[in-house]
């Protein structure tokens, strides 16, 4: 019943450890001047705007939709500020969707940012206090019970931390270009969080993603060519309560298999032929593929150790190079969202996945509790066999 | 016996803002005495903004233009009792202010003694402060026309680029019951829990209430649990250097399933075990501190203990729990 | 009630009733807590407690809602990311579908609304929740302006609004003593509002004789800060008139946002809640009661310039946010208190309204009507 809506327009910022260059206004414009650009559209097209970002303590600015309404063309239209922790990117757009689909609204535009060099996301996550553990020392724990489990070698995660940022290389927006970068050199850099080195983490970027989404009217009319979404799912479960699974959390299976029941998925490994998935450390590559059953449980490093998850793989993850390149948090997920976009428009440029029809967009978020994921095709209306 | 006390903490942190290419130049403007406002079409837009607010369209730096340093007042309000972010401790006026050359209005504060001294329609004009960091709080307003005296204006400094804010809030509240029942037990070397009403599980320390069944939980739901348990998960931080961080050297973290309770305690500190020495279902003992070293410094937020109640963590020598049994504490 | 009540049919309200769409979403639940001037307990309890009275009165289970969607803000409670342990309040085990803005839970209430339109799920729950004791709501809330030229000021939406009373006093669309008129009036209506924070019974003169605070405005001015929330759930159509006997029809839903920068806008008006009401449909019908998110006495008047009520309409009968103001719950009382005098029969139709940023920058209007 829902009417078809798809993205026609992307922006991105190039990401970096401070953007010195732009104010707030700069950079959240930077990337929706770009997205209304590729829509071939202006501000006035727009009918109304959905703006994301993580918490309003990173920046020190109080819901900044205020603020950033003028620098948005957003006065005399509605907008609204999503906030849903590390998810918060994949959840705007899929927000900015359900806006487009309630058939409300022809066409939006999505906006999400971090200026992570205003401020300290560890601070932030530690409430202001001293002893903060950060993101890592959250997962760490996390990641040490999968490898338990599984029996995954050590080597896995370092694998991934290369591979991403190999992709990243292929890609101008990202932050990290690490020309040298090996296993030798990830293995040898600090330990951050046992089992965690340093280059098996996310950077701190600054940096913006916007995406221009309308009705399948005027994006069959859309200049260039369009990313039907065939389905979005989300999910949220307790941080912490007897008898939670924080390797395999049920929230994170529930959301892969109601989006794949919608989108008539029965095989994702098959049907899909790549996927962003939110990997700020590398650990989370093998865990999120049997996480949202896309590998059979303990099996998913095993995808990683023989190279499907490459970009020349039979199963790309993250061919931008993923968030272990690039981490402005609150767009994080959206870019996620719109590379997976960019790779069935056939716009990914140097990393574009030959012939991909179907991607998935992924995020998740607070302590691997949030979830969001959408499914992107060439087509409207894809047959799956 | 220490004293509890009452949450008083300021989240604190020093932003920097980098200003752009509008932004900037309006800063270093205040900082170097003068005034810059857009052009934007027939209209002159103060403060300056980066964008034609009619359509969107960027506006670059060769539109600005200088505007005041006198101006009228369009509109007021009387701050009688300022607050500890107003730049004045005294009374003083904020003020739309529509300066010479501009056709917006800018928000500024006038300094003008008295609320007598204010009326909509007046002149004020400018007022540099003696020392600039490039930021809106450079000037300030008084009644009148007469122009500022010239700043002393170092010609050799870069212009503005980057502004640093110290931006806090304070928040101030009682510890919650549960947490100060909790915290009670500390101090007399007991550790508190609750046990939920609707599926009998422990939960330490409690948060007032159940959430999967989506009960509160009072007073009536306490109960004792060990100071002894099993390590759940850890691992081992290198601190990342923040405003505020005072930790520098690595330590452990872990969580710890006290006998007796369903959710793990969380944020344990371990400071002499080597983390090679370290591992999941390990048994550890909490070595209270002697009662009167013990500190009532608690929150209404944490998940773990306080740290300040005990010495150290020691293993127990007894054999360490199959991890595969510890699999749903894994948090 | 202080209120004159209305039946469910008023003639005002026109008595044909209108064809339900399929997807036409309705009220069928509502609760809220105490506008608290401090509630010891955490924010996590306030909202559970508000969730399990709306789950009773609904008599359905948390398994049986399809969406859940809550507005909240960290910076009240100094925690970046509180909002994550508001879910315990909410129920989240087994995994819900769910999510979260950063705004008043109006704004929640909006996204759950274009949800439940897209027909593949039935029933959602809104939240909007807010522990405003531990801060000073002035000290964080300045944190709102633009951060390069306003916000180190200190300039905080009470000052805002101090300019902007003033602005309408001088323009002659208000007068002091019709601004005090409002506080009155709306104390006198809090009188027979169980969850209001303010008990009072001062009268005009009282009120005119305390000394300027934000002058033109008076410390009574601004509504008290207060911890509450509020729910609600909503159904579509078919499911809604499952769920009750009283569905209370959301007719027209839209917000609106005007230009943040002073200097651009006229403070004495509302611009962005007329073109909500139009995009609403408040002119669609009479308006028997309206619930305004009036923070600062003044822009009641304001705000009824804007919405052309006339005279009929009873405004703010719970007593609105002047007698108790949870702050990031208030706009969703707003529906929840329109919402119930329809369930009542005691009103026929109205509007809600909330608003977010200094000086009515934003503004959101629910229209809600009774009829199965």
């Amino acid at each position: 019943m829902a009417r078809p809506c798809a993205v026609v327009g992307i922006g991105q910022t190039k990401y970096k450890r401070r953007r010195d260059d732009l104010s707030l206004d700069g950079l959240v414009r930077e990337a929706a001047l770009r997205a209304l650009e590729d829509a071939e559209v202006s501000f006035a097209d727009i009918d109304a705007v959905v703006l994301g970002k993580a918490p309003d303590a990173l920046e020190g600015v109080i819901m900044p939709e205020l603020s950033l309404a003028d620098a948005l063309g957003a006065v005399g239209k509605p907008i609204h500020r999503v906030h849903t922790a590390g998810s918060v990117g994949a959840s705007t757009a899929i927000s900015a969707a359900v806006l487009v689909e309630s058939g409300r609204y022809d066409t939006v535009l999505t906006v999400t940012y971090e200026k992570q060099s205003e401020g300290n996301a560890t601070w932030a996550l530690s409430g202001g206090k001293s002893g903060g553990q950060g993101a890592g020392g959250t997962f760490a724990p996390w990641i040490r019970e999968y490898i338990r489990r599984s029996g995954a070698p050590e080597h896995i995660g370092w694998q991934v931390a290369v591979k991403d940022r190999l992709n990243a290389l292929k890609n101008e927006y990202a932050h990290l270009h690490l020309d040298d970068i090996s296993i030798e050199a990830v293995k040898q850099s600090p330990m951050l969080w046992d089992p965690l080195h340093f280059l098996e983490s996310c950077p701190s970027s600054d940096g913006a993603a916007a995406m221009v989404l309308s009705c399948e009217d005027f994006a069959s009319r859309s200049p260039n060519p369009p990313a039907w979404i065939l389905g979005h799912a989300k999910r949220t479960e307790f941080s912490s309560f007897p008898g939670r699974d924080t390797v395999k959390p049920q929230a994170g299976v529930d959301c892969s298999a109601a989006l794949y029941k919608e989108v008539g998925i029965t095989d994702p490994r098959r049907q899909i032929d790549t996927a962003e998935l939110y990997v700020p450390f590398s650990w989370y590559e093998p865990m999120w593929l049997e996480g949202h059953l896309i590998a059979p449980e303990g099996e998913g490093w095993k995808m990683t150790d023989e190279g499907a998850t490459a970009l020349d793989g039979d199963f790309p993850v993250n061919c931008s190079g993923g968030v272990l390149s690039s981490n402005p948090i609150g767009a994080s997920g959206m870019i996620r969202c719109l590379e997976a976009a960019n790779q069935v428009r056939g716009t990914a440029g140097e990393y574009q996945v030959d012939g991909a029809r179907v991607a998935l967009g992924h995020a998740y978020g607070g302590a691997a509790q949030y979830f969001a994921m959408w499914i992107v095709s060439s087509e409207l209306d894809p047959v799956f066999s | 016996m220490a004293e509890l006390q009452d949450i008083d903490f300021t989240l604190e942190y020093p932003y920097t803002r980098t200003t752009g290419p509008i932004i900037g130049p309006f800063l270093t403007g205040l900082r170097d005495g003068r005034i810059l406002a857009t052009k934007v079409g027939d209209r002159v837009i103060c403060p300056p903004l980066e964008y034609d607010p009619d359509t969107g369209a960027t506006v670059g730096p060769e539109n600005l233009v200088e505007v005041g340093p006198a101006g009228e007042v369009t509109g007021w309000t009387w701050v009688t009792r300022p607050t500890s972010k107003h730049p004045f401790e005294h009374p003083f006026a904020f003020a739309q202010i529509k300066l010479d050359g501009a056709d917006t209005t800018m928000l500024h504060v006038v300094d003008a003694g008295s609320e007598d001294a204010m009326s909509t329609g007046m002149r004020v004009v400018v007022r540099f402060r003696s020392e600039r960091l490039g930021t809106i709080n450079d000037v300030y307003f008084v009644p009148g026309d007469e122009p500022p005296e010239a700043p002393e204006v170092d010609d050799d400094a870069e212009p503005v680029t980057i502004t640093e804010h110290l931006i806090g809030v304070r928040i101030r509240e009682p510890l919650q019951p549960h947490r100060r029942r909790f915290a009670e037990g500390l101090l007399a070397g007991k550790i508190i829990g609750q046990r939920s009403p609707a599926d009998g599980k422990v939960h330490v320390p409690s948060r007032g209430y159940d959430a999967t069944n989506r009960v509160p939980m009072t007073s009536e739901h306490d109960v004792e649990v060990a100071d002894v348990g099993t390590v759940t998960s850890f691992t081992e931080i290198v601190p990342v250097q923040y405003h505020g961080q005072t930790e520098t050297e690595p330590y452990i973290r872990c969580s710890v399933l006290l006998d007796g309770a369903d959710t793990t305690v969380g944020g344990i500190d371990i400071r002499d075990i080597s983390v090679e020495d370290f591992r999941v279902g390990m048994r550890l003992q909490m070595v209270w501190r002697d009662s009167g070293d013990r500190m009532g410094d608690l929150d209404n937020r944490g998940y773990g203990l306080n740290e300040e109640v005990y010495e150290r963590w020691e293993p127990t020598g007894e054999p360490d729990v199959d991890p595969e049994s510890l699999k749903e504490h894994n948090f | 009630m202080s209120q004159s009540t209305q039946p469910a049919q008023s003639p005002q309200s026109g008595s044909a009733q209108p064809q339900r769409h399929e997807n036409d979403i309705a009220i069928v639940g509502f609760a809220q807590t105490d506008a608290h001037v401090r509630y010891d307990g955490p924010e996590v309890v306030l909202i559970m407690e508000c969730v399990n009275a709306l789950l009773a009165g609904a008599g359905i289970e948390r398994h049986d809602i399809d969406f859940t969607i809550a507005g909240s803000c960290d910076y009240l409670s100094g925690m970046p990311f509180a909002f994550v342990s508001n879910v315990d309040g909410m129920g989240a085990w087994p995994p819900v579908y769910e999510s979260h803005v950063e705004m008043d839970g109006a704004w929640a209430l909006f996204e759950a609304w274009l949800r439940l339109q897209m027909g593949d799920i039935d029933v959602a729950m809104v939240v909007g929740s807010g522990k405003s004791s531990p801060c000073n709501a002035r000290e964080v809330f300045h944190l709102q302006a633009d951060p390069y030229a306003v916000a180190p000021l200190g300039l905080d939406p009470d000052a805002m609004a101090g300019i902007a009373a003033r602005s309408l006093i001088e323009s002659r669309k208000a007068t002091e003593t019709e601004i005090a008129e409002v506080v009155a009036r709306s104390y006198q209506a809090a009188a027979s509002n169980p969850h209001a924070q303010i008990r009072s019974t001062a009268s005009v003169e009282e009120l005119l004789a305390a000394p300027y605070d934000m002058a033109p405005l008076r410390a009574h001015d601004v509504s008290p800060k207060a911890d509450g929330a509020a729910a609600l759930l909503i159904a579509r159509r078919d499911r809604a008139r499952e769920l009750t006997d009283s569905p209370v029809w959301i007719t027209g839903l839209d917000h609106r946002i005007e230009s943040h920068h002073a200097g651009l806008r006229d403070l004495t008006d509302s611009q962005s809640t007329r073109t909500a009401a139009a995009g609403s449909g408040v002119a669609d019908g009479a308006v028997d009661v309206a619930e305004l998110h009036v923070t600062h006495a003044h822009e009641e008047i304001i705000l009824r310039n804007a919405l052309n009520l006339n005279p009929s309409t009873a405004v703010n009968p719970s007593g609105g946010p002047l007698a108790g103001d949870p702050v990031m719950a208030t706009g969703l009382v707003r529906v929840v208190e329109v919402a119930r005098r329809i369930a009542a029969g005691e009103a026929g139709r109205g509007v809600a309204h909330a608003s977010s940023g200094a000086a009515l920058q934003q503004n959101l209007l629910c229209v809600l009507q009774g009829g199965a």
